[in-house]
Protein backbone atom coordinates (compact mmCIF):
# COMPACT_ATOMS: atom_id res chain seq x y z
CA UNK A 1 0.00 0.00 0.00
CA UNK A 2 2.65 2.45 1.11
CA UNK A 3 4.85 1.52 -1.79
CA UNK A 4 2.10 2.21 -4.33
CA UNK A 5 1.51 5.60 -2.77
CA UNK A 6 5.19 6.42 -3.13
CA UNK A 7 5.08 5.43 -6.76
CA UNK A 8 2.19 7.79 -7.60
CA UNK A 9 3.99 10.53 -5.72
CA UNK A 10 7.10 10.02 -7.78
CA UNK A 11 5.12 10.05 -11.02
CA UNK A 12 3.26 13.27 -10.10
CA UNK A 13 6.49 14.90 -9.02
CA UNK A 14 8.13 13.89 -12.28
CA UNK A 15 5.25 15.26 -14.40
CA UNK A 16 5.35 18.59 -12.53
CA UNK A 17 9.11 18.75 -12.98
CA UNK A 18 8.86 18.08 -16.71
CA UNK A 19 6.07 20.67 -17.09
CA UNK A 20 8.31 23.17 -15.34
CA UNK A 21 11.26 22.38 -17.61
CA UNK A 22 9.12 22.63 -20.75
CA UNK A 23 7.62 25.97 -19.69
CA UNK A 24 10.96 27.58 -18.89
CA UNK A 25 11.34 29.45 -22.23
CA UNK A 26 8.16 31.42 -21.45
CA UNK A 27 9.57 33.20 -18.44
CA UNK A 28 13.34 32.65 -18.13
CA UNK A 29 15.93 35.15 -19.32
CA UNK A 30 18.33 34.32 -22.16
CA UNK A 31 21.19 33.86 -19.71
CA UNK A 32 19.39 31.11 -17.81
CA UNK A 33 18.27 29.54 -21.07
CA UNK A 34 21.81 29.26 -22.40
CA UNK A 35 22.94 27.86 -19.07
CA UNK A 36 20.19 25.26 -19.19
CA UNK A 37 21.01 24.38 -22.80
CA UNK A 38 24.61 23.74 -21.74
CA UNK A 39 23.51 21.63 -18.78
CA UNK A 40 21.29 19.56 -21.05
CA UNK A 41 23.99 19.13 -23.71
CA UNK A 42 26.43 17.94 -21.07
CA UNK A 43 23.76 15.69 -19.58
CA UNK A 44 23.52 13.98 -22.98
CA UNK A 45 27.31 13.69 -23.24
CA UNK A 46 27.78 12.42 -19.69
CA UNK A 47 24.87 9.97 -19.82
CA UNK A 48 25.93 8.77 -23.24
CA UNK A 49 29.48 8.23 -22.02
CA UNK A 50 28.24 6.50 -18.89
CA UNK A 51 25.96 4.24 -20.93
CA UNK A 52 28.98 2.61 -22.53
CA UNK A 53 31.92 3.23 -20.20
CA UNK A 54 30.10 3.18 -16.88
CA UNK A 55 28.47 -0.15 -17.63
CA UNK A 56 31.16 -2.02 -19.58
CA UNK A 57 34.20 -0.57 -17.82
CA UNK A 58 35.89 0.29 -21.13
CA UNK A 59 36.97 3.90 -20.66
CA UNK A 60 36.10 5.74 -23.84
CA UNK A 61 38.45 8.67 -24.32
CA UNK A 62 37.01 9.36 -27.76
CA UNK A 63 33.84 11.23 -26.90
CA UNK A 64 35.12 14.24 -28.82
CA UNK A 65 35.43 12.02 -31.88
CA UNK A 66 31.69 11.23 -31.71
CA UNK A 67 30.90 14.90 -31.23
CA UNK A 68 33.26 16.09 -33.94
CA UNK A 69 32.23 13.64 -36.67
CA UNK A 70 28.53 14.17 -36.09
CA UNK A 71 28.94 17.92 -35.64
CA UNK A 72 30.88 18.14 -38.90
CA UNK A 73 28.38 16.20 -40.99
CA UNK A 74 25.36 18.09 -39.65
CA UNK A 75 27.11 21.47 -39.95
CA UNK A 76 28.19 20.76 -43.53
CA UNK A 77 24.67 19.66 -44.44
CA UNK A 78 23.19 22.81 -42.92
CA UNK A 79 25.84 25.24 -44.17
CA UNK A 80 26.67 23.90 -47.65
CA UNK A 81 23.53 22.02 -48.64
CA UNK A 82 20.92 24.15 -46.82
CA UNK A 83 19.38 21.17 -45.05
CA UNK A 84 16.72 21.70 -42.44
CA UNK A 85 18.33 21.35 -39.00
CA UNK A 86 15.92 18.71 -37.78
CA UNK A 87 16.95 16.47 -40.69
CA UNK A 88 20.65 17.26 -40.47
CA UNK A 89 21.05 16.33 -36.80
CA UNK A 90 19.98 12.65 -37.07
CA UNK A 91 22.23 12.29 -40.13
CA UNK A 92 25.21 13.23 -37.94
CA UNK A 93 24.14 10.83 -35.20
CA UNK A 94 23.53 8.07 -37.71
CA UNK A 95 26.88 8.51 -39.43
CA UNK A 96 28.83 8.43 -36.20
CA UNK A 97 26.97 5.40 -34.89
CA UNK A 98 27.63 3.50 -38.13
CA UNK A 99 31.30 4.53 -38.09
CA UNK A 100 31.57 3.62 -34.42
CA UNK A 101 30.37 0.11 -35.19
CA UNK A 102 33.36 -0.27 -37.49
CA UNK A 103 35.70 1.37 -35.01
CA UNK A 104 34.26 -0.69 -32.18
CA UNK A 105 34.62 -3.91 -34.18
CA UNK A 106 38.32 -3.18 -34.52
CA UNK A 107 39.22 -1.35 -31.31
CA UNK A 108 36.99 -3.03 -28.74
CA UNK A 109 39.22 -6.08 -28.88
CA UNK A 110 41.89 -3.96 -27.20
CA UNK A 111 41.54 -3.85 -23.46
CA UNK A 112 41.91 -1.25 -20.74
CA UNK A 113 44.38 1.54 -21.13
CA UNK A 114 45.23 0.62 -24.71
CA UNK A 115 41.62 1.11 -25.74
CA UNK A 116 41.57 4.51 -24.07
CA UNK A 117 44.80 5.53 -25.79
CA UNK A 118 43.73 4.32 -29.20
CA UNK A 119 40.52 6.34 -28.91
CA UNK A 120 42.58 9.43 -28.04
CA UNK A 121 44.83 8.66 -31.00
CA UNK A 122 41.79 8.32 -33.26
CA UNK A 123 40.41 11.66 -32.09
CA UNK A 124 43.70 13.50 -32.40
CA UNK A 125 44.45 11.93 -35.78
CA UNK A 126 41.02 12.90 -37.13
CA UNK A 127 41.44 16.41 -35.75
CA UNK A 128 44.75 16.87 -37.54
CA UNK A 129 43.40 15.25 -40.70
CA UNK A 130 40.38 17.58 -40.82
CA UNK A 131 42.70 20.55 -40.55
CA UNK A 132 44.99 19.54 -43.42
CA UNK A 133 44.61 20.62 -47.02
CA UNK A 134 43.70 17.09 -48.13
CA UNK A 135 40.13 17.32 -46.86
CA UNK A 136 39.74 21.04 -47.44
CA UNK A 137 37.03 20.76 -50.15
CA UNK A 138 34.76 19.02 -47.64
CA UNK A 139 35.76 20.32 -44.22
CA UNK A 140 36.94 23.82 -45.22
CA UNK A 141 40.28 23.01 -43.57
CA UNK A 142 41.44 24.63 -40.38
CA UNK A 143 39.52 27.87 -40.80
CA UNK A 144 36.23 26.24 -39.84
CA UNK A 145 32.64 26.68 -40.97
CA UNK A 146 30.53 29.51 -39.60
CA UNK A 147 26.83 29.01 -40.34
CA UNK A 148 23.34 30.08 -39.34
CA UNK A 149 20.79 27.32 -38.92
CA UNK A 150 17.82 29.63 -38.46
CA UNK A 151 16.73 28.05 -35.21
CA UNK A 152 15.48 30.11 -32.29
CA UNK A 153 16.74 29.54 -28.76
CA UNK A 154 13.46 28.14 -27.33
CA UNK A 155 13.18 25.58 -30.16
CA UNK A 156 16.78 24.58 -29.60
CA UNK A 157 16.09 24.29 -25.88
CA UNK A 158 13.10 22.02 -26.42
CA UNK A 159 15.03 19.83 -28.84
CA UNK A 160 17.93 19.33 -26.46
CA UNK A 161 15.51 18.85 -23.55
CA UNK A 162 13.80 16.08 -25.51
CA UNK A 163 17.12 14.49 -26.38
CA UNK A 164 18.39 14.67 -22.79
CA UNK A 165 15.17 13.16 -21.51
CA UNK A 166 15.34 10.38 -24.13
CA UNK A 167 18.98 9.68 -23.27
CA UNK A 168 18.35 9.38 -19.54
CA UNK A 169 15.25 7.28 -20.20
CA UNK A 170 17.24 4.91 -22.42
CA UNK A 171 19.97 4.66 -19.79
CA UNK A 172 17.34 3.95 -17.15
CA UNK A 173 15.71 1.24 -19.26
CA UNK A 174 19.04 -0.33 -20.15
CA UNK A 175 20.49 -0.45 -16.64
CA UNK A 176 17.41 -2.23 -15.39
CA UNK A 177 17.30 -4.63 -18.36
CA UNK A 178 18.99 -7.94 -19.07
CA UNK A 179 21.12 -6.17 -21.68
CA UNK A 180 22.41 -3.85 -18.95
CA UNK A 181 23.15 -6.84 -16.74
CA UNK A 182 25.18 -8.41 -19.53
CA UNK A 183 27.17 -5.19 -19.91
CA UNK A 184 27.87 -5.08 -16.17
CA UNK A 185 28.96 -8.71 -16.35
CA UNK A 186 31.50 -7.69 -18.99
CA UNK A 187 32.77 -4.96 -16.68
CA UNK A 188 33.14 -7.26 -13.69
CA UNK A 189 34.80 -10.15 -15.48
CA UNK A 190 34.82 -10.34 -19.24
CA UNK A 191 36.18 -13.87 -19.43
CA UNK A 192 33.60 -15.22 -17.01
CA UNK A 193 30.86 -13.41 -18.94
CA UNK A 194 32.04 -15.06 -22.14
CA UNK A 195 32.07 -18.48 -20.48
CA UNK A 196 28.47 -17.94 -19.43
CA UNK A 197 27.50 -17.55 -23.06
CA UNK A 198 27.44 -13.78 -23.45
CA UNK A 199 28.54 -12.66 -26.89
CA UNK A 200 30.75 -9.95 -25.39
CA UNK A 201 31.96 -8.35 -28.63
CA UNK A 202 28.40 -7.98 -29.95
CA UNK A 203 27.08 -6.50 -26.71
CA UNK A 204 29.98 -4.06 -26.47
CA UNK A 205 29.52 -2.90 -30.06
CA UNK A 206 25.78 -2.36 -29.59
CA UNK A 207 26.36 -0.29 -26.44
CA UNK A 208 29.18 1.60 -28.14
CA UNK A 209 27.09 2.46 -31.21
CA UNK A 210 24.11 3.50 -29.09
CA UNK A 211 26.35 5.72 -26.99
CA UNK A 212 27.81 7.16 -30.20
CA UNK A 213 24.36 7.88 -31.63
CA UNK A 214 23.13 9.75 -28.54
CA UNK A 215 26.36 11.68 -28.02
CA UNK A 216 26.51 12.39 -31.77
CA UNK A 217 23.02 13.89 -31.74
CA UNK A 218 24.07 16.02 -28.77
CA UNK A 219 27.19 17.07 -30.66
CA UNK A 220 25.18 18.08 -33.73
CA UNK A 221 22.88 20.23 -31.59
CA UNK A 222 25.89 21.66 -29.76
CA UNK A 223 27.49 22.80 -33.03
CA UNK A 224 24.23 24.30 -34.27
CA UNK A 225 23.95 26.12 -30.97
CA UNK A 226 27.47 27.52 -31.39
CA UNK A 227 26.81 28.39 -35.08
CA UNK A 228 30.39 27.43 -35.78
CA UNK A 229 32.66 24.44 -36.17
CA UNK A 230 36.39 23.94 -36.67
CA UNK A 231 38.65 20.92 -36.05
CA UNK A 232 40.26 22.24 -32.88
CA UNK A 233 36.91 23.07 -31.42
CA UNK A 234 34.94 20.00 -32.45
CA UNK A 235 37.60 17.42 -31.61
CA UNK A 236 38.81 19.20 -28.49
CA UNK A 237 40.00 16.88 -25.74
CA UNK A 238 38.07 19.11 -23.36
CA UNK A 239 34.82 17.78 -24.84
CA UNK A 240 35.94 14.29 -23.83
CA UNK A 241 37.18 15.21 -20.40
CA UNK A 242 34.38 17.38 -19.09
CA UNK A 243 31.62 14.73 -19.38
CA UNK A 244 33.94 12.16 -17.80
CA UNK A 245 34.58 14.44 -14.84
CA UNK A 246 30.86 15.12 -14.55
CA UNK A 247 30.08 11.41 -14.53
CA UNK A 248 32.77 10.69 -11.95
CA UNK A 249 31.47 13.57 -9.88
CA UNK A 250 27.88 12.33 -9.94
CA UNK A 251 28.63 8.65 -9.74
CA UNK A 252 29.90 6.34 -12.48
CA UNK A 253 27.66 3.46 -13.53
CA UNK A 254 24.51 5.02 -12.03
CA UNK A 255 21.55 6.37 -14.01
CA UNK A 256 21.16 9.78 -12.43
CA UNK A 257 24.78 10.35 -11.47
CA UNK A 258 25.70 11.90 -14.85
CA UNK A 259 22.61 14.16 -14.73
CA UNK A 260 23.50 15.35 -11.24
CA UNK A 261 27.14 15.74 -12.21
CA UNK A 262 26.36 17.69 -15.37
CA UNK A 263 24.02 20.06 -13.52
CA UNK A 264 26.29 20.77 -10.56
CA UNK A 265 29.41 20.91 -12.65
CA UNK A 266 28.00 23.38 -15.17
CA UNK A 267 27.26 25.76 -12.30
CA UNK A 268 30.73 25.25 -10.84
CA UNK A 269 32.11 25.88 -14.33
CA UNK A 270 30.11 29.12 -14.65
CA UNK A 271 31.37 30.45 -11.33
CA UNK A 272 34.98 29.39 -11.84
CA UNK A 273 35.04 30.65 -15.42
CA UNK A 274 33.72 34.03 -14.37
CA UNK A 275 35.91 34.44 -11.27
CA UNK A 276 39.12 32.56 -12.04
CA UNK A 277 39.42 32.32 -15.80
CA UNK A 278 43.18 31.95 -15.84
CA UNK A 279 43.29 29.17 -13.28
CA UNK A 280 40.13 27.43 -14.46
CA UNK A 281 41.89 24.45 -15.98
CA UNK A 282 44.17 24.01 -12.97
CA UNK A 283 41.19 23.81 -10.64
CA UNK A 284 39.51 21.43 -13.07
CA UNK A 285 42.57 19.19 -12.94
CA UNK A 286 42.77 19.37 -9.17
CA UNK A 287 39.10 18.40 -8.85
CA UNK A 288 39.74 15.44 -11.13
CA UNK A 289 42.64 14.27 -8.94
CA UNK A 290 40.72 14.70 -5.69
CA UNK A 291 37.74 12.78 -7.09
CA UNK A 292 39.88 9.81 -8.11
CA UNK A 293 41.85 9.77 -4.86
CA UNK A 294 39.11 10.30 -2.32
CA UNK A 295 35.66 9.82 -3.90
CA UNK A 296 36.05 7.22 -6.64
CA UNK A 297 32.38 6.22 -6.41
CA UNK A 298 31.00 9.76 -6.87
CA UNK A 299 28.19 11.64 -5.18
CA UNK A 300 25.38 9.14 -5.86
CA UNK A 301 27.62 6.20 -5.01
CA UNK A 302 28.48 7.89 -1.74
CA UNK A 303 24.80 8.53 -0.97
CA UNK A 304 23.99 4.90 -1.70
CA UNK A 305 26.76 3.78 0.61
CA UNK A 306 25.57 6.04 3.45
CA UNK A 307 22.03 4.73 3.09
CA UNK A 308 20.53 8.05 1.96
CA UNK A 309 19.47 6.38 -1.28
CA UNK A 310 18.52 2.72 -1.74
CA UNK A 311 21.18 0.51 -3.26
CA UNK A 312 19.40 -0.34 -6.48
CA UNK A 313 20.63 -0.23 -10.03
CA UNK A 314 17.67 1.88 -11.19
CA UNK A 315 19.15 4.98 -9.54
CA UNK B 1 71.55 12.21 -51.87
CA UNK B 2 73.28 14.40 -49.30
CA UNK B 3 69.94 16.03 -48.79
CA UNK B 4 68.31 12.69 -48.03
CA UNK B 5 71.16 11.74 -45.70
CA UNK B 6 70.76 15.04 -43.90
CA UNK B 7 67.04 14.43 -43.39
CA UNK B 8 67.82 10.95 -42.08
CA UNK B 9 70.39 12.27 -39.61
CA UNK B 10 68.05 15.01 -38.53
CA UNK B 11 65.42 12.34 -37.88
CA UNK B 12 67.81 10.27 -35.80
CA UNK B 13 68.76 13.32 -33.73
CA UNK B 14 65.09 14.13 -33.20
CA UNK B 15 64.44 10.52 -32.33
CA UNK B 16 67.11 10.39 -29.65
CA UNK B 17 65.26 13.05 -27.64
CA UNK B 18 61.87 11.42 -28.23
CA UNK B 19 63.36 8.13 -27.09
CA UNK B 20 64.41 9.72 -23.81
CA UNK B 21 60.82 10.80 -23.17
CA UNK B 22 59.48 7.42 -24.27
CA UNK B 23 61.89 5.45 -22.08
CA UNK B 24 60.70 7.35 -19.01
CA UNK B 25 57.10 6.59 -19.85
CA UNK B 26 57.70 2.94 -20.58
CA UNK B 27 59.70 2.45 -17.37
CA UNK B 28 57.01 3.97 -15.17
CA UNK B 29 54.25 2.15 -16.99
CA UNK B 30 56.01 -1.21 -17.00
CA UNK B 31 57.37 -1.20 -13.45
CA UNK B 32 54.99 0.99 -11.45
CA UNK B 33 51.92 0.12 -13.52
CA UNK B 34 50.88 3.75 -13.82
CA UNK B 35 50.13 5.27 -17.20
CA UNK B 36 51.46 8.75 -16.73
CA UNK B 37 49.62 11.15 -19.03
CA UNK B 38 51.35 14.01 -17.21
CA UNK B 39 54.70 12.75 -18.53
CA UNK B 40 54.77 15.42 -21.23
CA UNK B 41 54.25 18.12 -18.64
CA UNK B 42 57.50 17.11 -16.97
CA UNK B 43 59.24 17.57 -20.30
CA UNK B 44 57.83 21.09 -20.30
CA UNK B 45 58.94 21.67 -16.70
CA UNK B 46 62.42 20.40 -17.59
CA UNK B 47 62.60 22.85 -20.46
CA UNK B 48 61.57 25.74 -18.22
CA UNK B 49 64.02 24.55 -15.57
CA UNK B 50 66.86 24.90 -18.06
CA UNK B 51 65.50 28.20 -19.32
CA UNK B 52 65.26 29.83 -15.88
CA UNK B 53 68.68 28.59 -14.81
CA UNK B 54 70.10 30.04 -18.00
CA UNK B 55 68.37 33.40 -17.66
CA UNK B 56 68.93 33.88 -13.91
CA UNK B 57 72.34 32.37 -13.29
CA UNK B 58 73.71 32.40 -16.86
CA UNK B 59 74.96 28.88 -16.32
CA UNK B 60 75.92 26.82 -19.31
CA UNK B 61 72.77 24.89 -20.45
CA UNK B 62 74.80 21.69 -20.45
CA UNK B 63 75.13 22.05 -16.67
CA UNK B 64 71.40 22.51 -16.31
CA UNK B 65 70.84 19.28 -18.23
CA UNK B 66 73.05 17.56 -15.65
CA UNK B 67 71.25 19.32 -12.79
CA UNK B 68 67.82 18.45 -14.12
CA UNK B 69 68.37 14.73 -13.56
CA UNK B 70 68.68 14.76 -9.73
CA UNK B 71 66.18 17.62 -9.41
CA UNK B 72 63.40 15.84 -11.29
CA UNK B 73 64.31 12.53 -9.70
CA UNK B 74 63.51 14.06 -6.31
CA UNK B 75 60.29 15.62 -7.59
CA UNK B 76 59.24 12.30 -9.11
CA UNK B 77 59.82 10.25 -5.98
CA UNK B 78 57.98 12.86 -3.92
CA UNK B 79 54.98 12.82 -6.25
CA UNK B 80 54.93 9.05 -6.09
CA UNK B 81 55.14 8.94 -2.28
CA UNK B 82 52.44 11.57 -1.85
CA UNK B 83 50.01 10.80 -4.65
CA UNK B 84 50.43 7.95 -7.07
CA UNK B 85 51.43 5.34 -4.49
CA UNK B 86 47.81 5.25 -3.35
CA UNK B 87 46.86 3.87 -6.74
CA UNK B 88 49.13 0.81 -6.65
CA UNK B 89 46.21 -1.59 -6.40
CA UNK B 90 43.52 0.58 -7.99
CA UNK B 91 42.33 -0.13 -11.54
CA UNK B 92 44.67 1.07 -14.27
CA UNK B 93 42.11 3.57 -15.48
CA UNK B 94 42.01 5.47 -12.18
CA UNK B 95 45.67 6.28 -12.69
CA UNK B 96 44.92 7.33 -16.25
CA UNK B 97 42.30 9.84 -15.15
CA UNK B 98 44.34 11.01 -12.16
CA UNK B 99 47.40 11.77 -14.25
CA UNK B 100 45.19 13.47 -16.82
CA UNK B 101 44.10 15.80 -14.03
CA UNK B 102 47.71 16.27 -12.99
CA UNK B 103 48.67 17.13 -16.55
CA UNK B 104 46.00 19.83 -16.82
CA UNK B 105 46.91 21.20 -13.39
CA UNK B 106 50.60 21.48 -14.26
CA UNK B 107 50.28 23.13 -17.65
CA UNK B 108 47.68 25.58 -16.49
CA UNK B 109 49.82 26.59 -13.51
CA UNK B 110 52.78 26.99 -15.85
CA UNK B 111 50.66 29.13 -18.14
CA UNK B 112 49.49 31.21 -15.17
CA UNK B 113 52.94 31.90 -13.78
CA UNK B 114 55.05 32.01 -16.93
CA UNK B 115 52.45 33.16 -19.52
CA UNK B 116 52.07 31.80 -23.01
CA UNK B 117 55.12 33.58 -24.38
CA UNK B 118 57.35 31.42 -26.57
CA UNK B 119 60.82 31.26 -25.07
CA UNK B 120 64.12 29.73 -26.03
CA UNK B 121 67.64 29.33 -24.75
CA UNK B 122 69.97 31.10 -27.18
CA UNK B 123 72.94 28.78 -27.01
CA UNK B 124 75.08 27.07 -29.63
CA UNK B 125 73.55 28.71 -32.65
CA UNK B 126 75.19 27.98 -35.97
CA UNK B 127 76.09 24.87 -37.90
CA UNK B 128 78.75 22.22 -38.17
CA UNK B 129 79.81 21.13 -41.60
CA UNK B 130 80.90 17.50 -41.68
CA UNK B 131 81.75 15.86 -45.00
CA UNK B 132 79.46 18.14 -46.93
CA UNK B 133 76.59 17.66 -44.46
CA UNK B 134 75.29 20.71 -42.64
CA UNK B 135 74.24 19.94 -39.08
CA UNK B 136 72.94 22.39 -36.50
CA UNK B 137 75.33 22.65 -33.56
CA UNK B 138 72.62 22.60 -30.90
CA UNK B 139 71.01 19.48 -32.38
CA UNK B 140 74.28 17.60 -32.63
CA UNK B 141 75.17 18.36 -29.03
CA UNK B 142 71.66 17.38 -27.93
CA UNK B 143 71.95 14.12 -29.80
CA UNK B 144 75.11 13.13 -27.96
CA UNK B 145 73.69 14.27 -24.63
CA UNK B 146 70.56 12.18 -25.14
CA UNK B 147 72.62 9.21 -26.26
CA UNK B 148 74.88 9.55 -23.22
CA UNK B 149 71.94 9.56 -20.82
CA UNK B 150 70.39 6.60 -22.63
CA UNK B 151 73.56 4.54 -22.40
CA UNK B 152 74.02 5.30 -18.71
CA UNK B 153 70.43 4.26 -18.12
CA UNK B 154 71.03 0.95 -19.90
CA UNK B 155 74.18 0.36 -17.87
CA UNK B 156 72.39 1.24 -14.65
CA UNK B 157 69.52 -1.14 -15.34
CA UNK B 158 71.81 -3.94 -16.42
CA UNK B 159 74.67 -3.87 -13.93
CA UNK B 160 73.74 -2.00 -10.76
CA UNK B 161 72.06 -3.77 -7.88
CA UNK B 162 69.21 -1.29 -7.89
CA UNK B 163 68.71 -1.69 -11.62
CA UNK B 164 68.44 -5.44 -11.17
CA UNK B 165 65.90 -4.85 -8.42
CA UNK B 166 63.87 -2.66 -10.74
CA UNK B 167 63.94 -5.24 -13.50
CA UNK B 168 62.93 -7.95 -11.06
CA UNK B 169 59.99 -5.84 -9.86
CA UNK B 170 58.95 -5.29 -13.44
CA UNK B 171 59.07 -8.98 -14.31
CA UNK B 172 57.23 -10.32 -11.28
CA UNK B 173 56.64 -8.03 -8.36
CA UNK B 174 55.40 -10.76 -6.00
CA UNK B 175 58.36 -13.06 -6.49
CA UNK B 176 60.67 -10.06 -6.23
CA UNK B 177 59.10 -9.24 -2.87
CA UNK B 178 59.62 -12.81 -1.70
CA UNK B 179 63.29 -12.58 -2.73
CA UNK B 180 63.76 -9.67 -0.38
CA UNK B 181 63.50 -6.80 -2.83
CA UNK B 182 61.74 -3.75 -1.44
CA UNK B 183 59.32 -3.44 -4.37
CA UNK B 184 57.64 -0.38 -2.89
CA UNK B 185 60.95 1.44 -2.84
CA UNK B 186 61.78 0.18 -6.33
CA UNK B 187 58.50 1.59 -7.65
CA UNK B 188 59.21 4.97 -6.08
CA UNK B 189 62.73 4.95 -7.54
CA UNK B 190 61.43 4.03 -10.98
CA UNK B 191 58.81 6.74 -10.89
CA UNK B 192 61.54 9.20 -9.96
CA UNK B 193 63.75 7.93 -12.78
CA UNK B 194 60.95 8.23 -15.30
CA UNK B 195 60.30 11.83 -14.29
CA UNK B 196 64.05 12.53 -14.30
CA UNK B 197 64.29 11.25 -17.87
CA UNK B 198 61.38 13.47 -18.92
CA UNK B 199 62.94 16.47 -17.17
CA UNK B 200 66.33 15.91 -18.76
CA UNK B 201 64.68 15.47 -22.16
CA UNK B 202 62.95 18.80 -21.57
CA UNK B 203 66.22 20.50 -20.69
CA UNK B 204 67.69 19.13 -23.92
CA UNK B 205 64.64 20.23 -25.89
CA UNK B 206 65.08 23.80 -24.65
CA UNK B 207 68.45 23.89 -26.43
CA UNK B 208 66.93 23.41 -29.86
CA UNK B 209 63.29 24.46 -29.96
CA UNK B 210 61.02 27.14 -28.52
CA UNK B 211 59.30 26.24 -25.28
CA UNK B 212 55.79 27.08 -24.06
CA UNK B 213 53.44 25.76 -21.34
CA UNK B 214 51.38 23.50 -23.60
CA UNK B 215 54.29 21.82 -25.37
CA UNK B 216 53.88 18.64 -23.29
CA UNK B 217 50.95 17.28 -25.29
CA UNK B 218 52.89 16.61 -28.46
CA UNK B 219 55.66 14.86 -26.52
CA UNK B 220 53.32 12.62 -24.61
CA UNK B 221 51.56 11.46 -27.77
CA UNK B 222 54.92 10.63 -29.33
CA UNK B 223 55.97 8.88 -26.14
CA UNK B 224 52.85 6.74 -26.27
CA UNK B 225 53.58 5.80 -29.86
CA UNK B 226 57.11 4.87 -28.77
CA UNK B 227 55.87 2.70 -25.90
CA UNK B 228 53.42 0.95 -28.20
CA UNK B 229 56.15 0.42 -30.82
CA UNK B 230 58.77 -0.82 -28.40
CA UNK B 231 56.49 -2.87 -26.20
CA UNK B 232 55.41 -2.07 -22.67
CA UNK B 233 58.31 -1.71 -20.23
CA UNK B 234 60.91 -2.44 -22.91
CA UNK B 235 63.56 0.27 -22.64
CA UNK B 236 65.69 -0.86 -25.59
CA UNK B 237 62.53 -1.13 -27.67
CA UNK B 238 61.72 2.45 -26.71
CA UNK B 239 65.08 3.63 -28.03
CA UNK B 240 64.44 2.00 -31.41
CA UNK B 241 60.86 3.27 -31.35
CA UNK B 242 62.12 6.77 -30.73
CA UNK B 243 64.43 6.59 -33.73
CA UNK B 244 61.61 5.26 -35.91
CA UNK B 245 59.28 8.08 -34.90
CA UNK B 246 62.00 10.70 -35.33
CA UNK B 247 63.01 9.53 -38.82
CA UNK B 248 59.40 9.18 -39.97
CA UNK B 249 58.58 12.66 -38.70
CA UNK B 250 61.61 14.13 -40.45
CA UNK B 251 60.78 12.37 -43.75
CA UNK B 252 57.09 13.27 -43.72
CA UNK B 253 57.82 16.88 -42.82
CA UNK B 254 60.19 17.09 -45.76
CA UNK B 255 58.20 15.28 -48.42
CA UNK B 256 54.57 15.90 -47.39
CA UNK B 257 53.82 18.60 -44.82
CA UNK B 258 54.49 19.46 -41.19
CA UNK B 259 50.78 19.06 -40.50
CA UNK B 260 50.82 15.47 -41.77
CA UNK B 261 53.80 14.74 -39.52
CA UNK B 262 51.57 15.47 -36.54
CA UNK B 263 49.33 12.54 -37.51
CA UNK B 264 52.16 9.99 -37.39
CA UNK B 265 52.05 9.16 -33.66
CA UNK B 266 48.29 8.57 -33.74
CA UNK B 267 48.57 6.48 -36.89
CA UNK B 268 51.38 4.35 -35.44
CA UNK B 269 49.48 3.75 -32.21
CA UNK B 270 46.40 2.58 -34.11
CA UNK B 271 48.28 0.40 -36.60
CA UNK B 272 50.55 -1.28 -34.04
CA UNK B 273 47.77 -1.92 -31.54
CA UNK B 274 45.74 -3.56 -34.28
CA UNK B 275 48.45 -5.66 -35.88
CA UNK B 276 50.87 -6.44 -33.08
CA UNK B 277 49.70 -5.18 -29.68
CA UNK B 278 52.79 -6.55 -27.90
CA UNK B 279 55.10 -4.16 -29.76
CA UNK B 280 57.67 -4.84 -32.44
CA UNK B 281 60.25 -6.52 -30.24
CA UNK B 282 60.25 -9.57 -28.04
CA UNK B 283 61.29 -8.72 -24.54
Amino acid sequence: MGKKFERTQIIIGFILFMAFLISIPFFASDYWMTLLVLILIYTVYASGWNLFSGLTGYTNFGLAWFIGISGYLSSILIADYQWFWLLAWPMGGLLVSILSMGVGYILLRIKGVYFAISMVALTEGTRELFGTGYLEPITHGGKGIPFVAGIRLPTLYWSILFLAFATVFICYKITSSRFGLRLVAIREDEQAAETLGIHTTKEKIIAFALSAFLVGLGGAIHCTYQNYIDPNYAFNIQLTLTPIVMTLFGGIGTVFGPVLGATLFTFIHEILWAELTLLYMAIFGAILMILILFFPQGLLGWMKEKGILPKIRKI
Amino acid sequence: MTNFLEILIRGLMLGSVYALVGMGLTLVWGVVGIVNIAHGEFVMLGAYFAFWIFSFFHLNPLISVALSLPFFFLIGTMIHKRITERLTNAPELSALILTFGMSILIWNLAQFFWTNTYRSVPYLTGNFSVMGLILAKSKTVSFFLALGITLSLFAFLKYSKMGKGIRATSQNSEVALVCGIDTKKMRALTFGMGIALAGAAGAIVSLQWVIFPQMGGSYVSKAFAIVVLGGLGNVQGALVGGFIIGVLESLVTQYMSAKMAQIIPSLIILIILLLKPTGLFKK
